[in-house]
């Protein structure tokens, strides 16, 4: 008796991934980064690239075809669309777009938006090879650097 | 300190700007206010001088500025005599008529050279009252008593096309020698300077104010502390005056007159240090492009050193958004013309970086239907060095099309010019089977300057049978008969683009900021500086290109709606965003800087039926 009870008042979600790969699954991307320091466990989960694919395409729609998987990859992963490309990309034209609401409103992302994203995210790969050609060159310097600048819009 | 000033009038009396400068520096370095208070009839005193100390009956202001007019025309062009300023004695300072009085009859009875150099003087109307300045431009032809140089080296700012260099007054028809009354100073403000700022171009006075007004204010606040010396510029005006001296400048070396137009060039780069940000970096640029005209000083060929011409443009490049325009806007083209083909090719006129084919071979991959073969000629000047920088490019390309899957083939090709190229070396496989595209960002107005370049080139273009033709050009006309309209048109055209650039969000000491603005700097300079075969930078407007096209038998293809989107979305992610505006022109795209169209995109077909 005493066992259940303590079985079923002691949930520990780790050792639960599925559900938690769910949960961090609906995390924005802030939330997503900072929970890789958790623990190892979460860590692992908050690392794994399909969960990252899942936050840049959550709102998009229609579905991107199945192409665009290897492509992604191969230029870097999904972790670092988001960074460099889909976030900066998001934040920027939604707050041109939602004057007065606040970003609990959720953009579908239309068509458009993801090519421009995968684009641009294209140009940072041919970058990085180029810097690599001339050994090393100096990371500051990139095409998309524009989009980590703070705005003023 | 007052009795300093002769001195300093003296010993600056090498160009007529000293001498502006150091009049109004020495104007400034009174104990402002405590003048005010003097014994003289106040209401017949100028009352905005005698803030500064100096005491000019209203009256007389018309007077004492012709005299310090001829005086420092005297003074500026002899070095010899300048010593004498300095043995006068003044012991009323403020009093401005009674001092250049006396210094005029110390000089008068010397041989005054050539007072063809005229200046503009500015009666102040103060920027601390918030007013609008009063440009008063005195024309001085020559002295009666100068001996020398006849009418013919009377400058007329009149002369200048357009309300901005010279508000329209009235002036006195009998006297052919057109001297001109100046604007009463004072009580009435003449509503003629208005238009003379605003004729500018909106985008040059916008320039000219933002940055001003907090700068006017600083020089107010510092007025109130009487014991701080200040240089009083009202930078609003001067930045007008600035303009004013460029296009008199420009005009000088139009009629040939290359003494006036070097005093002038000196004359510029003072006003230009008056000036912060975008004005002055243009200001500057071109004070530099045109004393390389007058001097007949040109750094080596306009084309070589093509890798670091390479470099200047990838910092353009990340620095604003006007290649990125040009790319997507010019690869969204390319692509719908693409849209059933399974092998393509496309023939890039100005590879340099490759750039531009990233994000057009990535849409490839992605499209439905999976990617076609993807063949790339890419035709680049030669390197010094001898390296093969065409050869780099297309293995970093080959290498990112191994990446995403894309089957990739490359060639490079070395030409001078684009008109060396013939069709049949370019190994084109027959239309069924590979589907063309010739692409040309900012290289086909190199062309212009080799007589019969242009038509050969769009020659050879149809020759190659291509699906689509994209052209990005700069809109602009720099390619006018007359020197003083491409002048006029260039200033107007970078003072927008360096205006751009101040918005684009990178703080001063950024190297890409530095080296975008190097870029834009080396066409101003041969613009404005070169001629003949080596001005290559002959820019011209859409409507130039149109007719040029269509009267080769090309036909428009209309850029649609998804390049209209993509080019939207992506200035909205510049810094500035609001700044930039996309057009839609008759099918082609304009990207464009508040109201002024900097570049545009056009794509053209050949006529169904005709390519054969």
């Amino acid at each position: 008796m005493e066992g259940n009870k303590e079985k079923r008042t002691k949930f520990c979600i780790n050792d639960h991934v599925d559900i938690l790969t769910e949960i961090l699954k609906r995390l924005d991307g802030r939330s997503l980064c900072v929970s890789a320091s958790v623990c190892r466990l979460w860590c692992t989960i908050a690392r794994d690239d399909s969960l990252w694919e899942h936050l840049c395409f959550r709102h998009v729609s229609p579905v991107p075809s199945s192409g665009v998987r290897p492509v992604v990859v191969a230029l870097g992963g999904y972790k670092r669309l988001y960074m460099v490309c889909v976030r900066p990309v998001l934040s920027r034209l939604r707050r041109l777009r939602l004057a007065g609401d606040s970003d609990r409103v959720r953009r579908v992302w239309t068509r458009d938006e993801v090519q421009l994203s995968l684009s641009l995210f294209c140009v940072d790969y041919y970058e990085r090879l180029g810097r690599l050609g001339t050994g090393g060159g100096d990371a500051s310097a990139s095409s998309l650097m524009f989009l980590c600048k703070p705005v003023n819009v | 300190m007052k009795r300093d000033h002769p001195k300093t009038i003296g010993g600056g009396g090498n160009s007529m700007g000293n001498k502006a400068e150091s009049s109004s520096s020495s104007m400034a370095t009174g104990k402002g206010k405590l003048w005010v208070e003097d014994d003289q009839d106040a209401g017949d005193m100028d009352e905005l001088l005698s803030v500064l100390g100096y005491k000019i009956k209203s009256s007389d202001m018309a007077d004492v500025a012709q005299k310090l007019e001829q005086l420092e025309m005297v003074l500026g062009s002899e070095d010899g005599i300048s010593h004498l300023a300095s043995d006068t004695v003044h012991y009323n300072p403020s009093d401005l008529s009674g001092w250049v009085q006396s210094m005029l009859s110390e000089l008068n009875h010397l041989p005054s050279s050539d007072l063809d150099s005229p200046i503009l003087l500015s009666s102040n109307q103060d920027s601390l009252l918030g007013q609008p300045s009063t440009i008063t431009s005195l024309d001085f032809s020559s002295n009666s008593q100068s001996k020398g140089f006849a009418d013919d080296s009377e400058y007329d700012l009149r002369a200048i096309p357009g309300v901005a260099a010279y508000p329209r007054q009235e002036f006195d028809e009998s006297n052919d020698r057109k001297r001109m009354k100046p604007t009463p100073i004072g009580s009435n403000t003449a509503p003629a300077p208005a238009p003379a700022v605003n004729s500018l171009q909106s985008t040059n006075s916008s320039s000219c104010t933002s940055p001003s007004s907090p700068q006017a204010m600083a020089v107010s606040g510092t007025l109130s502390e009487p014991t701080r010396p200040i240089v009083l510029v009202d930078s609003q005006e001067t930045g007008v005056r600035l303009v004013h001296t460029l296009l008199a400048c420009a005009e000088a070396i139009q009629q040939e007159n290359l003494k006036l137009a070097d005093a002038l060039v000196k004359h510029i780069g003072l006003l230009a240090a008056s000036q912060a940000g975008a004005m002055r970096k243009v200001a500057t640029y071109f004070a530099d492009a045109l004393a390389r005209r007058i001097y007949k000083i040109f750094p080596q060929d306009y084309c070589l050193d093509s890798s670091l011409l390479d470099t200047l443009e990838m910092h353009f490049y990340e620095t604003c958004p006007y290649l990125k325009f040009a790319h997507f806007t010019a690869n969204q083209a390319i692509l719908e013309a693409f849209a059933n083909a399974s092998r393509v090719h496309v023939i890039d006129f100005g590879l340099k970086q490759g750039m531009q084919w990233p994000a057009l071979m990535q849409a490839l991959a992605l499209r439905p239907g999976g990617p076609p073969a993807f063949r790339l000629t890419g035709i680049g000047p030669p390197q010094p060095d001898n390296t093969d920088a065409l050869q780099l490019v297309g293995w970093k390309l080959a290498q990112l099309a191994q990446t995403i899957g894309v089957e990739f083939e490359f060639r490079g090709f070395v030409a001078n010019s684009l008109a060396d190229l013939e069709a049949e070396i370019l190994d084109l496989r027959p239309p069924e089977v590979e589907a063309v595209a010739v692409n040309s960002v900012f290289e086909l107005h190199r062309l212009l300057g080799r007589p019969g370049g242009m038509d050969k080139v769009l020659g050879s273009i149809k020759a190659m049978k291509p699906k689509i033709v994209t052209v990005v050009e700069q809109e602009a006309n720099h390619n006018g008969p007359v020197f003083l309209d491409r002048f006029t048109e260039a200033l107007h055209y970078y003072s927008s683009l360096f205006d751009s650039l101040e918005w684009s969000g990178l703080t001063p000491p950024s190297q890409d900021l530095v080296m975008s603005e190097c870029y834009l700097g080396r066409q101003i300079c041969n613009v404005v500086a070169y001629e003949g075969g080596e001005r290559v930078e002959r820019h011209e407007t859409l409507a130039q290109w149109r007719t040029r096209f269509e009267s080769a038998g090309f036909a428009p293809a209309h850029l649609g709606s998804n390049a209209f989107k993509q080019a939207s979305m992506l200035l909205a992610l510049f810094a500035g965003g609001d700044g930039y505006r996309v057009e839609e022109n008759n099918g082609c795209l304009m990207l464009g800087w508040h109201t002024r169209p900097l570049i545009a995109t056009s794509a053209w077909q050949l006529p169904a039926g005709d390519s054969l």
